[in-house]
């Protein structure tokens, strides 16, 4: 983990900000991210700086249309802000093309989507591998094992997507998140369609990757239950970073949630 | 009513780029089809309308008793042997109560000769014949100038003169049965209003020249002109009295004309209807594929109207409305491409060598119907099928369900499709075996095994080819297997078509290589002449007789034969007689006598080519022109001098010119004397040069050149594989865009955990190749064994055995693949630049 190379830019902004900057594994730094033009134009993201610590597990939560979404892709490269600068570690994204940005997805961060989250025609074995396979490396045997090991996949991986149950293919794509041992971890609603149990199995792997192998992970979710196993969880309202919260616990994050109804 | 189709319409621009891709398959078949069917009738309605017109005032024909059936295969001009007329006829018909006018017609080979080299090539023949003074019984009429009335003027029809740049007042010579000679063109004339009478090239000449330049005595035929108020039906009767000729009367005999002239067309329309039916196969898969897709991502939507109370015919009606709206759009373009693009399909038929269309294509109802009804009928049909299996679905399933189509294949139909596939090789192999072509209609069934079968080929073909594409492409090469198998049937829909693409041009492939070879087997083993001089037109004796002693008085020949040949009926069917010297011949072209000998040839009798040495000592009647020759048989040869019309039956040069009056040579062979000088093949090849009409090749030259008249052939598969191509193209483009948008959550994915744009085409690429390579080398090995079997079956003396042009089935299958990478290239393109965010949230 490199530290930020510029804490000039970082002490410009805020607070909440320099404490963890220099060990942030991504990062937003005056992100704006607006849809359309002209008077009709919406700022999914308004001036949004905000790091995610290296080791920890984020949980970045509000309601529906108030850009976690947004703030997720940005960070993780998926979609390009229109001003501003995101990192991921010391790399500014805005400074990378389509091709770097992509190798930079396939060696440095890690997905878990809520669908589409497995390639139907590989088994999970070879999907766990895909990011490794792409950029012709093979995973370390030691690594394979202990991901597969840690989600208990141990007697699915000649199986199939199809001949898989939900948790299971949940399960193998946080294997494949984790596989390639990525800076950053992005999961974006990965319980969103699983049952309360298989759900929190889930979060149960995520929070253990952050515990026993200090992976970083920063998750979008809605449901203040998953948000309750994260370290911290940002709260954003209307394209703005509205509260953080350390240590959360289910209710206190209830509590806040209900605030922003209001 | 009117709101459903204003909001199929809606429905139809919502997605114009599905539409269009739909669309533009069912406009290219509808065109296709279109240009095909106005090409064939304009050939046969042109043809048929000018014969009609040029002998309209023919009331009858009175012509030589005939001896025998018409031959004629594929690309020949039917024709007759007929028993020639006695000089005296025109008096005698001209005696015949009733008869206002008679116009004798001579009617003999003339080639037209400009500048050194002689005019037109292809299928049509050069036709020489008097001019006929009477307007009413002249099938020619005079365009401009004046008729011939000297010997050595002439006339030429109209396209003979744009051929050749030749107007009226221009030398040119003109080579016939008895030489070269000098003329002068006094006019051009057309027939009736075409520029050219039907697959002939004419040069007309006065009657004064007949005897001198056609070498006939007697006319061929003698247009009859009944006189008004006299009783046809009577005058005809009193005509066919006559002695030694027969009356045919005036329509029937221009039904004949037409018939002779169209025959041709027969195979020609068979050929191009196949490839017709083929295109709107390749549009009925693209329409279906489509509409299951449209059908099956509307069917959330079907469902909720259902829940809230439509009836199915709602549901349906919907869809059917949007496939009418589609197909009537796409019909109407092409119909209009197709009627503007028969010039283009004439340009692909030309490449045959024939060319019949004189004038403007005759657009007729009937085949604008047929097309438009195949357009708009089969996009309906195709919309209706999947239309109706997602009306049928309860809606609360519709609500509920995914779009994706099943991934497992049907049991009972692979099992139904196996089934038909081992009967239709059975019928193949009883076909082989017993020599009976009727067991090949079972061997047809491998068609519809095929349409069953599809699916599960297609998933065998990802399962087999997955370890081969990882191996050569990683991740992406087992991706790519496995995305075939994610819609078997609609991969199998669109395989289907490239697989009876490539079908039919293997079949005509391995039908003309046969052909080829089996024309050329007797060269290749008979000849031993150093040189050989041909005919400018195969199979058509166009050489100057003169040319053989010219070349005999060269100082390094050692020695020169030639041969001639002429039509004779033998059991009451016409065949090719071959003139030779029995002397010299042997030593130049072995025949390889099995019995007999053909020195006793020249003692008047005839050697017939066959392996049964026991029809030695027999007696063989032929009817000739002139005369019937019965001749003892005194040789069998296993061999022919090879060509598509090698003669059967051998006799002596002099006989044959006894029979049927001088012939221009259709061969000339030569040997140089050994240690000639290194330039003496240089002066016969110079000789040969001044005598238009011939051509000069060496042993090998000859022996590699036999058979490229179905060369021209090879030229027309050529042009129909680029068509067929295009159509598949379509196809594959279609099927892969369908893919993509189906799969856009896992190709988002994909890009998301790192695959980069180029992987991502690669995928869609190797997709589009696998299947592509499936289908085409299916098509190809179908294609091989089924016209293996026809032409083992049918192929009799012409075709004694299946030759497999390897080499360019091998093409055949690059090209296919090449195409279907070609296809997938732009929507892997615009796939590999969708923004990663869209591919993964569905939002395209």
């Amino acid at each position: 983990m490199s530290p930020h190379p510029d804490s000039a830019v970082v002490d410009q902004h805020g607070s909440a900000l320099s404490s963890d900057a220099d060990d942030a594994a991504a990062m937003l730094v005056g992100a704006v991210k607006r849809y359309g033009a002209g008077e009709s134009a919406v700022a999914a993201l308004d001036d949004v700086t905000i790091a995610f610590p290296a080791g920890k597990f984020t949980a970045v939560m509000g309601p529906s249309g108030s850009g976690k979404s947004t703030m997720m892709h940005c960070a993780a490269g998926l979609d390009r802000l229109t001003s501003g600068r995101a990192f991921v570690g010391s790399t500014d994204l805005s400074t990378l093309d389509d091709r770097e940005l992509t190798l930079l997805r396939r060696e440095r961060i890690g997905f878990v989507f809520q669908t589409f989250n497995l390639v139907q025609t590989l088994t999970a074995e070879e999907n766990i591998c895909l990011p490794l396979t792409l950029s012709g490396r093979r995973p370390s045997g030691d690594v394979l094992d202990q991901v597969v090991s840690l989600l208990r996949l141990g007697d699915r991986l000649r199986h199939r997507p199809s001949e898989l149950s939900g948790g299971q293919q949940q399960r193998v794509a946080v294997a494949r998140a984790l596989v390639a041992r990525p800076q950053v971890v992005f999961a974006d609603e990965p319980t969103g369609n699983l049952d309360t149990r298989t759900g929190q199995e889930i979060l149960g792997f995520l929070r253990s990757a952050v515990d026993e192998d200090h992976q970083s992970i920063v998750m979008v979710t809605h449901d203040p239950n998953a948000a309750a196993w994260a370290d911290r969880v940002v709260f954003v309202v209307d394209g703005h970073v509205h509260d953080v919260m350390d240590r959360p616990s289910a209710d206190a994050v209830l509590d806040v949630v209900k605030g922003l109804g209001r | 009513m009117s709101q459903m189709v204003r909001s199929a319409a809606r429905s139809v621009f919502a997605s114009r780029g599905r539409f269009l891709l739909t669309g533009a398959a069912v406009a290219l078949s509808v065109a296709f089809l279109a240009a095909t069917l106005v090409l064939t009738d304009s050939m046969r309605g042109r043809a048929a309308a000018d014969i009609a017109e040029a002998l309209a005032g023919t009331d009858a024909v009175v012509q030589g008793v005939e001896l025998g059936e018409p031959g004629g295969g594929p690309g020949d001009p039917a024709r007759s042997v007929q028993r020639s007329l006695g000089p005296d006829i025109t008096e005698r018909v001209v005696a015949v109560d009733g008869v206002a006018g008679a116009a004798p017609q001579w009617v003999g080979f003339a080639k037209l000769v400009v500048d050194g080299s002689s005019v037109g090539t292809g299928t049509a023949s050069d036709v020489g014949r008097n001019w006929v003074d009477d307007p009413a019984l002249n099938p020619f009429r005079l365009a401009s100038g004046q008729p011939p009335t000297e010997v050595g003027e002439i006339v030429i029809d109209r396209s003979l003169a744009d051929n050749a740049g030749v107007a009226a007042g221009d030398v040119v010579r003109v080579l016939t049965a008895t030489g070269m000679h000098d003329a002068t063109v006094t006019g051009i004339a057309t027939f009736a209003s075409a520029n050219a009478a039907p697959l002939q090239r004419t040069v007309l000449l006065p009657d004064a020249a007949v005897s001198a330049w056609l070498d006939t005595e007697a006319p061929t035929e003698v247009l009859v002109d009944v006189a008004e108020g006299a009783d046809r039906t009577e005058v005809l009767a009193r005509l066919s009295a006559l002695s030694d000729a027969e009356v045919v009367d005036g329509p029937d005999h221009i039904r004949t004309m037409q018939d002779a002239a169209t025959s041709p067309l027969q195979f020609l329309n068979v050929f191009l209807l196949a490839f017709a039916v083929v295109a709107i196969l390749i549009g009925v898969t693209i329409i279906f594929n489509t509409f299951t897709l449209t059908v099956a991502r509307r069917r959330r939507e079907s469902g909720l109207l259902r829940a809230i109370g439509a009836e199915r015919r709602h549901v349906l009606g919907g869809v059917v409305i949007e496939a009418a709206f589609v197909g009537t759009i796409a019909t109407l373009v092409g119909l209009v491409c197709g009627v503007a693009g028969v010039d283009a399909l004439r340009w692909v038929v030309g490449l045959t060598g024939i060319s019949l269309l004189t004038g403007p294509p005759i657009v007729s109802p009937t085949s604008i119907a047929i097309a438009a009804a195949v357009g708009i009928g089969a996009t309906i049909l195709s919309a209706w099928i999947p239309a109706r299996r997602a009306a049928a679905t309860p809606p609360i399933e519709a609500l509920r369900e995914s779009a994706a189509e099943p991934r497992a294949v049907s049991r009972a139909r692979t099992a139904s499709g196996l089934v038909l596939a081992a009967a239709a090789i059975a019928g193949g192999a009883m076909a082989v075996v017993n020599s009976n072509p009727v067991w090949l209609t079972l061997a047809v069934a491998i068609v519809p095994a095929l349409v069953l079968c599809g699916p599960a080929i297609v998933t065998a073909t990802a399962r087999w080819s997955s370890p081969a594409a990882r191996r050569t492409a990683g991740v992406s090469g087992s991706i790519a297997a496995g995305n075939l198998a994610a819609s078997p049937r609609r991969s199998a829909s669109t395989a289907l078509a490239l697989m009876l693409g490539t079908a039919m041009v293997t079949m005509f492939a391995i039908f003309a290589s046969s052909l080829t070879s089996g024309v050329g087997t007797d060269v290749r083993e008979g000849l031993e002449a150093d040189l050989v001089v041909t005919s400018a037109t195969p199979d058509v004796s166009t050489i100057d007789p003169a040319l053989a002693d010219r070349i005999a008085a060269l100082p390094d020949v050692e020695a020169v034969t030639a041969l001639s040949s002429a039509e004779g009926i033998v059991a009451g069917k016409a065949e090719a007689i071959g003139g030779i010297d029995p002397t010299a011949l042997p030593t130049m072209f072995d025949l390889d006598p099995i019995a007999g000998d053909l020195a006793d040839l020249s003692s008047g009798g005839v050697a017939v080519v066959g392996d049964d040495p026991a029809r030695l000592g027999g007696t063989l009647e032929i009817e000739f022109e002139r005369s019937t020759v019965e001749a003892p048989i005194v040789a069998v040869v296993s061999r022919s001098i090879g060509g598509f019309e090698a003669p059967l039956y051998f006799v002596d040069a002099a006989t044959l010119d006894a029979s049927v009056g001088r012939q221009l040579d259709a061969q000339v062979f030569v040997d140089l004397a050994d240690g000639a000088a290194a330039d003496a093949e240089e002066d016969v090849s110079a000789l040969v040069r001044d005598t238009p009409g011939s051509f000069l090749a060496t042993q090998e030259e000859h022996v590699a050149s036999r058979g490229s008249e179905i060369a021209a052939f090879g030229n027309f598969i050529d042009g129909m594989l680029v068509l067929a191509s295009l159509i598949a193209l379509l196809g594959v483009a279609n099927t892969t865009a369908l893919a993509i948008n189906e799969r856009s959550g896992e190709l988002g994915l994909l890009r998301a955990v790192g695959a980069t744009r180029r992987a991502l085409r690669r995928i869609v690429r190797l997709e589009a190749a696998l299947l592509s390579f499936a289908a085409a080398s299916i098509g190809i090995a179908v294609a091989t064994g089924f016209g293996w079997a026809m032409i083992d079956v049918t192929g009799g003396t012409e075709i004694p055995s299946v030759v497999v042009p390897w080499l360019r089935l091998a093409v055949t299958l690059v090209i296919a693949v090449a195409a279907g990478v070609v296809a997938a290239a732009w929507p892997a393109f615009r796939v590999s630049r969708m923004p990663v965010l869209d591919l993964v949230s569905g939002d395209r």
